[in-house]
């Protein structure tokens, strides 16, 4: 039984697995963490996405650019349009920017374009016509999460669990038993899911919430969400149910389900907790 | 009121109409089946079906034709009596297993009226309404972590060090100030 424990794109991971990691495995996983986090993170001056909000052009992205914005695709169609990766700009209006300003400017946010009117993309290199913000933080980490989970796989590590402070996959034999963070008693859980073969992923506006505003926008308005305060979902892909997770605080269960497969719990504003039929565990009602 | 989708949907179900009429033909000869019988559960074309849910707001997915945009199904409904008559179809929902019940209302040998209610056999249409209609959800109650048996937990990401340094900062601010 190994437990690797590392910090990577601000938060902890952790990952447990029957098989052995050798130091060249350790490696391999940790530069291609580096080399997300360097092409898409918005809370880095080196970053690809942070030259990009400046200046227009031709930038090379890491080869999982194309999967990473079909995804976004989907969801954006999924929400009809609430989920956007262009919201950086509307993100840094109400201060969640690389500063963590963390005070909202006055006034309105600006409109959120469309990716298709903003860019181009050839294999892995997007063109910028120009200036934007690309924010991947509704499904970056879940992707992230599958990124490291292949690689260990395709090594030959297979009874593995992938944590990314939240964002979950497991493979192996045996279920893994997650407890449901709720998402203000943090010392207390709302509910266990059973993860078998598939991914977990969680959202809330609690933690990262300033005053006048936290860090999900429908990206229809530029506006803070204010229908719910958290959410799980499982699906196969810990990608998808990351961006399921953030969408579902834009889009209902229903219309998110026309196109992808998932299972869910929500929990609103006044504490009443749902769960989708054939959710993968139970809830504390 | 009747969007496209809506009236789209209605006309498609013609076919279940006729499906409601002919089941009702069938067990009772003279009489009409009354709307409290109990639905049947028939298959229906999967895959017009899957298209037509894509299509449809889950919103308008309960509607009532009124008399005059009704459309007219002389055929399905012709030589049955008068009455109400009731049927259930199920179908294969991206969302797993639906069920639909129809209600025909026959005056004159003609569909007067129909009404197609939605089941609550998916996941999301039993337990969430979009806008969370009272009295389908349970209170939390949550559990503490020393109760359960789990490995570890899933809520939001924790946050890193420059975020809690500047949220502490401005709680600062917000306190000096």
């Amino acid at each position: 039984m190994v437990a690797w424990r590392f910090n990577a794109i601000g938060v902890p991971w952790s990952i447990d697995s029957e098989e052995a990691i050798p130091d060249s495995l350790r490696e391999l996983v940790l530069s291609r963490v580096e080399e997300f986090d360097r092409a898409y993170s918005r809370f880095r001056s080196d970053s690809l996405v942070t030259a990009m909000a400046r200046t227009p052009g031709d930038y090379d992205f890491p080869p999982d650019l194309p999967a990473l914005l079909s995804l976004y695709e989907d969801l954006w169609s999924a929400s009809r349009g609430a989920i956007n990766p262009l919201v950086g700009q509307a993100m840094d209006h109400w201060g969640y920017d690389a500063n963590y300003r963390l005070e909202p400017l006055p006034g309105e946010p600006p409109i959120i374009p469309s990716l298709r009117e903003t860019i181009s993309v050839t294999g892995s290199s997007l063109h910028a016509l120009r200036p934007i913000s690309l924010d991947i933080g509704a499904a970056g980490k879940g992707f992230l999460v599958d990124t490291v989970w292949a690689l260990l796989r395709d090594q030959g590590v297979t009874e593995l669990v992938v944590d990314g402070s939240g964002d979950i996959r497991h493979s192996g034999g045996s279920t893994e038993r997650v407890g449901l963070e709720h998402p203000v008693q943090t010392d207390r859980v709302v509910g266990v899911v059973e993860l078998d073969n598939a991914s977990l992923a969680a959202s809330a506006t609690t933690r990262r919430s300033w005053p006048g505003a936290h860090h999900i926008l429908n990206a229809l308005t530029g506006m803070p969400t204010k229908t719910i305060q958290a959410s799980w979902v499982v699906a196969e892909d810990c990608a998808v149910a990351d961006g399921l997770a953030t969408a579902l605080f834009t889009t209902t269960p229903d219309e998110l389900a026309r196109f992808f497969g998932f299972e869910w719990v929500i929990l609103d504003q006044d504490n009443r907790i749902y769960a989708s039929e054939n959710f993968p565990g139970e809830v504390f009602a | 009121m009747f969007s496209p989708a809506v009236a789209r949907s209605v006309v498609a179900l013609s076919s279940l109409a006729a499906l409601a009429g002919c089941q009702a033909g069938e067990v009772a000869v003279d009489q009409p089946r009354m709307s409290e019988d109990e639905p049947r559960e028939e298959k229906v074309d999967r895959d017009q079906d899957r298209d037509r849910d894509r299509d449809r707001d889950p919103d308008e997915r309960d509607e009532r034709r009124g008399d005059d945009d009704a459309p007219r199904m002389d055929q399905p409904g012709a030589g049955l009596a008068d009455g109400t008559y009731q049927a259930g179809g199920g179908y294969q929902s991206p969302n797993g297993p639906e069920t639909i019940e129809v209600s025909l209302t026959i005056t004159n040998g003609v569909i007067e009226e129909v009404s197609v209610t939605p089941g609550a056999t998916s996941s999301t249409s039993k337990r969430y309404q979009g806008d969370f209609a009272g009295g389908i959800a349970a209170e939390v109650v949550g559990k503490s972590l020393d109760e359960v048996d789990v490995t570890r937990v899933a809520g939001s990401s924790l946050t890193s060090g420059g975020f809690q340094e500047a949220l502490a900062t401005i709680r600062q601010d917000a306190t000096v100030g």
